[in-house]
């Protein structure tokens, strides 16, 4: 059949932009080999959270005596956490299936091969569309560590599915990812080592923030091996190095959490001409590739790994090929790390503008000094830094870890967006009391 | 008694409006309430009523005059009264166009705009006919309110006027200016593009552009030694009917003649002196292209002053050897390198660079074979040297051999001389150079 647009992949650059193309009256389809909605909400993002808050509200429950509260019998019935996880998942998959059938959309379950000259085939039908957009997504990386072929040993995927609680989990590689999973299963008292190889965590992280991070977790009973490199899985332990020497940790359930892999393989990019490599397809800001009508959006690009960058990317092609001018900004993304305490971050840190040349006047303030964090946070510690670009006082980034702070970073979004000053964002009302207030005092203490 | 008509106010903003047609004319009688004339506003039209009875005695303004509230219209009384007194302040036969502000039209958008609205960018529109009928006093506020310069906006007002509905219009329709952008873009001064990178084509400060860059592209001003040779050449080219004729000469004397000059421990001689010398010989039998063309009269001048192009750092410089035909070869020579010299280091006086009658120009050693140069006006003739090819030549005996030329260019301004005259020029040249070089 011909279409005026498809889709190969119904993640959340996949659907967004399906529902987006249908509704500007394309005829659209969409190609989908596993399940809607993609990683992000089968494997990824909304199992992953999902969790996280059922392991919040065990560790709140348990930690509440400075509130006053103290429980007897406390219990984490992991099952009943996955069995709710499971039907929030089944419940946006359903929404997704729904959306895709109001907006008239034609939703192929199989592996679709793209031929050159926009063709598509699956489930052994050929199609035809003026525009493809290619947005499979991304899976977890296998680095080569003897060993990782044991079924003790599990991806982000994998983790998802274990319905017991392990003894001891070992985390190998301590990015976002890492950092989520040491935080949920120590938050229900399971014991957590962290295995990186960086000096620090979430190396993309401003590093201060990293570090608080890393001993607030640490003050929930992670542990956190830094400058280690794995050497070895077992069958009930890991052997790493530290530069110097081998050491051994002990461990019943192994994550390997090193980072993910652009889905390049097996869509018979390599006959279409297409820039293209195990990093990812290549893209401008439009999400256009080197060859005409075909285009791709997130993870697949290897250029953001987040779930709201690939629904935007997707936004954006559609606005293109409907004749808008549209492209992406990827200095102005907002990242989150959903431990607890949360890390929510957009724009610069000071080192990446200054790599470019930017001069920059920055900013620190502890979250302590804020009434509503301390008197709901009162044993953590949060941090608020923000950096503006000298001279015109615009606001270049904003970086914090602290409570729910996932929930505010997009005020800074908007202001980043619409390039406000200092002045300007010192007019703006914050309502007191809440943790938000944090990035206007912050401005205080620029220098 | 003469009772002055005043245009009335129509409401507390409105401060002038347009008297778009005169319903009465001089010498007409009218009783009160009689309709003088229809006058609108930004936002309706309305009759004007006189307020008197009488005979029109002036009537002070023109149909689309701007009109301020509570100016003096018209003159209504008996014959031979006088209306001068009446004549309102500012009031002559001047079009719409110059507008009677009532109040100074609102500064540029200040810096210190409240609460980081984006603001438009002050960007000039597309270019219309609304310059023609005049912009409204209140479309003209809101327009130096934004930024906007209203003659170039369109109007939809009585004869294209601008009024405050197409400023608004405007603004609407146009992506804004972040806060950052808007502060840059004035104490900057640069310039906003059209649509911007921003949410919803917001023109962010990286968008904001050097005025008159180029994308892709570094600029640089164009002045000094570029300007001077940018304005002569299309001055040369729009004001002369140039055509260039092609020769060349075989170098073989040419060649000789600078060997012996070496053996007899004579000063060395380029070709280029060569020529320069065979130049100046055959303008002498050759007057007519040793001349100025100056639209009603020629100047043919007695003596050749030769101009020698040279190529700088800085651009093309022509310094200009004078009575070079009063020179033996060595003497050009000298003088060609002295000269060229102080091209080079910048230190030729003025005085050098003009004067010229005729003029040389050599790219045979950058490998250009013909070319048409181009005139140095008001001179009629310039010679262009290309580089040594090997062409073969008829021997007496009817055999072919090969022979080093070298390629001359001729270029005329055929409204002072014409093709054959040149062309014999050329030939005088040629046998010079080809039989007795250098003397």
């Amino acid at each position: 059949m011909k279409y005026d647009f498809a889709v190969i992949g119904a993640g959340p650059a996949g659907y967004v932009a399906a529902k987006k193309a249908a509704g500007a009256g394309l005829k659209t389809l969409l190609v989908e080999k596993k399940k809607l909605g993609g990683v992000c909400l089968n494997e990824g993002c909304v199992p992953s959270k999902t969790l996280l808050q059922a392991a919040k509200t065990y560790h709140h429950a348990k930690h509440g005596s400075v509130f006053g509260v103290t429980v007897e019998g406390l219990n984490f019935d992991f099952p009943q956490a996955h069995s709710h996880k499971n039907g929030v998942m089944d419940k946006m998959r359903a929404g997704i299936a729904g959306l895709m059938k109001k907006y008239k959309i034609d939703v192929v379950d199989g592996e679709a091969i793209l031929k050159p000259n926009r063709k598509i085939e699956v489930n052994g039908e050929e199609h035809e569309a003026d525009n493809i957009l290619i947005c499979t997504g991304s899976s977890p990386a296998v680095p080569p560590i003897p060993g990782i072929e044991q079924e003790h040993v599990v991806d982000s995927t994998g983790i998802l599915e274990r319905e017991s609680l392990p003894h001891r989990l070992i985390v190998v590689g301590g990015g976002v990812i890492g950092c989520e999973f040491a935080c949920m299963f120590a938050s229900v008292d399971v014991p957590v080592t962290v295995l990186e190889a960086m000096p620090e965590i979430c190396p993309n992280l401003d590093g201060e923030i990293a570090g608080t991070l890393r001993k607030e977790l640490a003050k929930k009973g992670v542990d956190f091996q830094l400058g280690c490199k794995v050497e070895e899985i077992g069958a009930n332990s890991v052997q790493y190095s530290d530069g110097k020497e081998s050491r051994e940790i002990e461990g019943d359930l192994v994550l390997v959490a090193t980072g993910r892999r652009p889905n390049v393989t097996n869509l018979g990019l390599e006959d279409l001409g297409l820039e293209f490599s195990p990093h990812g397809i290549k893209v401008d800001d439009r999400g256009a590739t080197n060859v005409p009508g075909i285009w791709a959006a997130g993870d697949v690009t290897g250029q953001a790994w987040l779930a709201h960058a690939a629904s935007r990317m997707g936004e954006v092609v559609v606005n293109n090929i409907s004749g808008q001018t549209d492209q992406i900004r990827h200095d102005t993304m907002p990242a989150v790390v959903y431990t607890s305490p949360e890390v929510a971050v957009v724009g610069l840190t000071k080192e990446e503008a200054e790599e470019r040349g930017i001069k920059t006047r920055t900013g620190r303030i502890p979250m302590a000094i804020n009434a509503r964090y301390i008197a709901e946070n009162p044993e953590e510690a949060g941090l608020c830094k923000v950096v503006l670009e000298d001279g015109t006082n615009r606001l270049l980034g904003v970086h914090m870890v602290g409570g729910a702070c996932s929930e505010m970073i997009f005020g800074a979004t908007a202001m980043m967006e619409t390039e406000l000053r200092e002045e300007e964002i010192e007019e703006i009302v914050f309502p007191h009391p809440t943790t938000s207030e944090i990035m206007k005092d912050v401005f205080m203490a620029v220098r | 008694m003469a009772t002055p008509i005043i245009m009335p106010r129509q409401g507390q903003s409105v401060e002038s409006c347009i008297l778009t047609e005169w319903k009465v004319s001089v010498g007409d009688t009218v009783a009160e309430g009689d309709v003088l004339a229809v006058i609108e506003t930004d936002k309706a039209s309305f009759d004007l009523e006189s307020t008197a009875a009488g005979k029109i005695l002036a009537l002070f303004w023109e149909a689309d005059d701007d009109v301020p509230v509570l100016a003096n219209v018209a003159v209504v009384g008996e014959d031979g009264e006088d209306t001068d007194a009446f004549r309102p302040e500012g009031q002559a036969s001047a079009p719409v166009a110059a507008e009677p502000e009532s109040s100074a039209p609102a500064p540029a958008p200040a810096v210190s705009q409240a609460s980081g609205e984006p603001v438009v960018a002050p960007v000039a529109g597309p270019v219309s006919m609304g310059a023609s009928s005049g912009v409204s006093p209140r479309a003209r506020k809101l327009a130096m309110k934004h930024g906007l310069d209203p003659e170039t906006i369109q109007g939809s007002g009585p004869e294209g006027r601008v009024i405050e509905r197409d400023i608004e219009a405007t603004l609407e329709g146009r992506p804004r200016l972040s806060a950052t952008a808007r502060s840059r873009s004035l104490s900057e001064d640069l310039e906003a593009p059209a649509r911007g990178s921003g949410l919803g084509g917001m023109i962010l400060s990286k968008d904001l552009k050097v005025p008159g860059s180029v994308e892709g592209a570094e600029i640089s001003p164009v002045k000094g030694i570029r300007k001077v040779i940018a304005e002569r050449m299309i001055e040369s080219l729009q004001s002369t009917a140039q055509l260039t004729l092609h020769t060349s000469f075989e170098l073989t004397q040419a060649q000789v003649y600078r060997a012996q000059r070496l053996e007899a421990g004579q000063s060395k001689v380029s070709l280029n002196d060569i020529i320069a010398h065979g130049i100046v010989k055959a303008l002498q039998t050759h007057p007519e292209l040793n001349a100025h063309f100056l639209g009603n009269r020629i100047a043919t001048f007695e003596k050749v002053h030769l101009g020698v192009a040279v190529d700088t750092e800085r651009g093309l410089l022509v310094p200009v050897i004078k009575n070079a035909s009063d020179l033996s070869i060595e003497q050009i020579s000298a003088e060609v390198k002295k000269l060229a010299g102080a091209c080079r280091e910048g230190s030729i006086s003025p005085d050098n660079l003009s004067g010229g009658s005729f003029t040389l120009t050599n790219l045979g050693m950058l490998g250009v074979e013909n070319f048409t140069p181009v005139l140095n006006a008001p001179e009629v003739a310039i010679l262009g040297v290309g580089g040594i090819a090997l062409k073969p030549k008829r021997t007496e005996s009817g055999a072919i051999e090969y022979v080093d030329t070298l390629p001359l260019s001729l270029t005329i301004d055929h409204q002072g001389v014409d093709g054959a005259p040149a062309a014999r020029f050329l030939q005088t040249l040629v046998e010079n150079l080809e039989e007795n070089p250098g003397i």
